[in-house]
């Protein structure tokens, strides 16, 4: 029972220590106002290869072309999956950066539709929040390669932030 | 049932074309069952794609892309003649984080074809099938051109085996 316990301890202290971390992280990125330092608080980014700045004082994010983020390598476009993951990670960055919130934010639904194949090159989105209530935030993403006009795809998905 | 080349096929060609190419080989997943309208895959964590530092919860994005293959795949072994289906839509709920450390599996099924498009529905779950961690429903184009044919994704999945530049990823 009392090895349960210390490990229990051990995990809740541990996860505490982790907390104040990425708190204290967190709101130096805020402070510096960069969007990429929040970014690069969550592994994933570094997974697929995601960044981002500020344009035009608003949040874009960008995915380089890697051939590990192929999903039809006879065109060859990246992988859809990859393109929702980039949205929803792009979402999650907007709200770190954009809500003054310290609770992670918790994925409900995403919702995508792809519009046209995304072809090797980099890709662009910015995030736009469209709902924050008390509890659940509504925010849709935009990903676009060569023209903001002609989209690859658009998601838009629900978190929740409590 | 009588033994069909295309059936037989079907399983070692989606697992070279998705397993050893692109981000299905960045993942590392295992494409364990294939059958018409019916695929499986499973997936072992990696903490390069936590999405969650705090509790080392994978990130969503790694669950949509398991879910995108397997609904993918079901997709193309629908089809009479073997093609890729690219991907109209998909709405992806998050049922309970997954959690850390442990794999990830996952299932795609077909269940309903159309002239044009194939809807599917695929689940993600860890211990058990009736406890998902996420669902989701799927449409995708049914196209049969054929720079989108199955083979030429397989001989560039044999080419990729072979890089002769550096690999950028």
């Amino acid at each position: 029972m009392s090895e349960e316990t210390d490990a229990q301890n051990v995990s809740e202290s541990l996860h505490k220590v982790r907390q104040v971390e990425f708190e204290a992280a967190l709101e130096a990125a805020l402070n510096c106002a960069s969007p990429n330092d929040v970014m690069k608080l969550i592994p994933y980014s570094g997974f697929i290869g995601a960044q981002a700045s500020v344009v035009d004082g608003r949040a874009r994010y960008w995915l380089d072309a890697r051939v590990s983020n192929i999903g039809n390598p006879s065109l060859p476009a990246i992988h859809g999956g990859v393109i929702g993951g980039f949205l929803e990670l792009s979402v999650l960055v907007e709200l770190l950066f954009c809500l003054e919130t310290s609770a992670f934010p918790k994925v409900i639904d995403f919702s995508l539709d792809y519009l046209r194949p995304a072809r090797y090159q980099t890709l662009y989105a910015h995030c736009q929040i469209l709902r924050q209530g008390k509890q659940v935030v509504n925010a849709a993403a935009t990903a676009w390669q060569d023209d903001i006009k002609t989209p690859v795809a658009t998601a838009r998905g629900h978190f929740l932030i409590h | 049932m009588a033994f069909n080349v295309k059936t037989a096929l079907l399983k070692p060609a989606l697992k070279l074309a998705m397993e050893r190419s692109g981000h299905g080989r960045q993942l590392g997943i295992d494409i364990t069952h294939v059958s018409g309208g019916h695929v499986r895959l499973a997936y072992s964590y990696d903490p390069q794609a936590v999405g969650n530092p705090l509790t080392g919860v994978i990130h969503g994005g790694v669950i949509l892309s398991l879910l995108d293959i397997c609904c993918g795949c079901a997709a193309m072994t629908a089809m009479q003649e073997l093609s890729i289906a690219p991907t109209i839509d998909l709405r992806l709920d998050y049922m309970q984080p997954a959690k850390p450390e442990k794999p990830v599996l996952a299932s795609g099924n077909v269940y309903r074809t159309t002239s044009s498009v194939i809807f599917c529905r695929g689940s993600a779950w860890q211990d058990d099938e009736d406890d998902p961690i996420a669902h989701c429903v799927a449409t995708f184009m049914r196209l049969s051109a054929p720079q989108m044919s199955i083979g030429s994704v397989i001989r560039t999945g044999i080419q990729g085996l072979f890089p002769a530049g550096k690999d950028r990823g």
